[in-house]
């Protein structure tokens, strides 16, 4: 009988089973990389890197995981917060308006011929967005969750992924056409 | 109403989610992790433990030898039925609390 998390949480949290620990991270790798990936803009090896920092930093704090939120909710929060800490080391233009994030972009992304590449138009879109939607639309968080994940307010959270979904649809009805 | 466009996004939101490969991460992930201290539990059973017989050789040689054990067979013998039957009583109802409450404390520990 598979153990669920609450129980693997219990044996690393009680004993310090560190093999507990290692099958929650087999678990629970793919969407957190995953989630990391989007917001580096697919920097696969930076996004590894990462996550590595994530999971680490999961372990050293698991005493503090209350069980409010879903297990996996708690490590996208700490996930956010590693890709910020590291955005602003890399001098990363983190909640700047739109104009300086598109002068950002690699021109290779914006090349019609790839237009139909949701990956580039979610790449495209600028952090807070991208974020809300990757979060919302494609890790299947609440509003609710991700606005208490990214500590904004439930209505930004609700504008910026209408928004993003808005760019991201009339991309996608150039692509039908 | 449902716009079709919106359901095309959700699916291919969903779709452009592709599982990720393990290929090592977990192994990497661990090889960083503290190195691991012996369990708490593990620790505080060896300390009860050598506790425990380190107080019983006391007892043994600071009550003549075990002679105490002697002393309480005699008296509770000499007891009449029904203050043995409250002894005991006393006896059970206190371990059964001492049961409980570590089980209760034991539980506190392992919820989340």
């Amino acid at each position: 009988m598979e153990l669920t998390d609450a129980d693997l949480l219990a044996r690393v949290i009680v004993d310090g089973d560190q093999h507990a620990f290692g099958e929650l991270v087999r678990r629970h790798q793919s969407p957190v990389r995953g989630l990391l990936r989007q917001l580096v803009r697919a920097d696969v090896e930076l996004a590894d890197d990462l996550a590595q920092e994530t999971f680490i930093r999961a372990y050293r704090n698991i005493r503090s995981f209350r069980g409010e939120a879903k297990f996996s909710t708690w490590l996208y929060r700490i996930a956010y917060n590693v890709f910020r800490e590291n955005a602003r080391k890399r001098k990363e233009l983190v909640g700047i308006d739109e104009n300086q994030l598109q002068a950002e972009v690699d021109p290779q992304t914006t090349d019609p011929g790839l237009r139909h590449d949701l990956m580039n138009a979610l790449a495209n879109l600028p952090l807070h967005e991208r974020t809300a939607v990757t979060l919302c639309c494609q890790n299947g968080l609440s509003h609710d969750e991700a606005a208490r994940l990214l500590d904004i307010p439930l209505g930004t959270v609700k504008t910026n992924v209408l928004r993003g979904r808005e760019k991201l649809k009339k991309m996608l009805a150039a692509w039908a056409t | 109403m449902n716009d079709p466009l919106d359901n095309l996004l959700d699916a291919r939101l969903r779709d452009e989610t592709p599982y990720i490969d393990d290929a090592g991460f977990t192994a990497r992930v661990m090889k960083q992790l503290p190195h691991r201290r012996a369990s708490w539990s593990t620790q505080r059973a060896f300390i009860i433990f050598a506790a425990t017989i380190l107080s019983v050789v006391i007892a043994y040689f600071a009550s003549g030898q075990g002679m105490f054990v002697h002393d309480a067979f005699a008296r509770v013998s000499g007891l009449r039925p029904l203050q043995l039957l409250l002894l005991i009583f006393a006896c059970g109802t206190g371990m059964t609390i001492a049961g409980l409450w570590a089980a209760l404390a034991r539980t506190r520990d392992t919820t989340l």
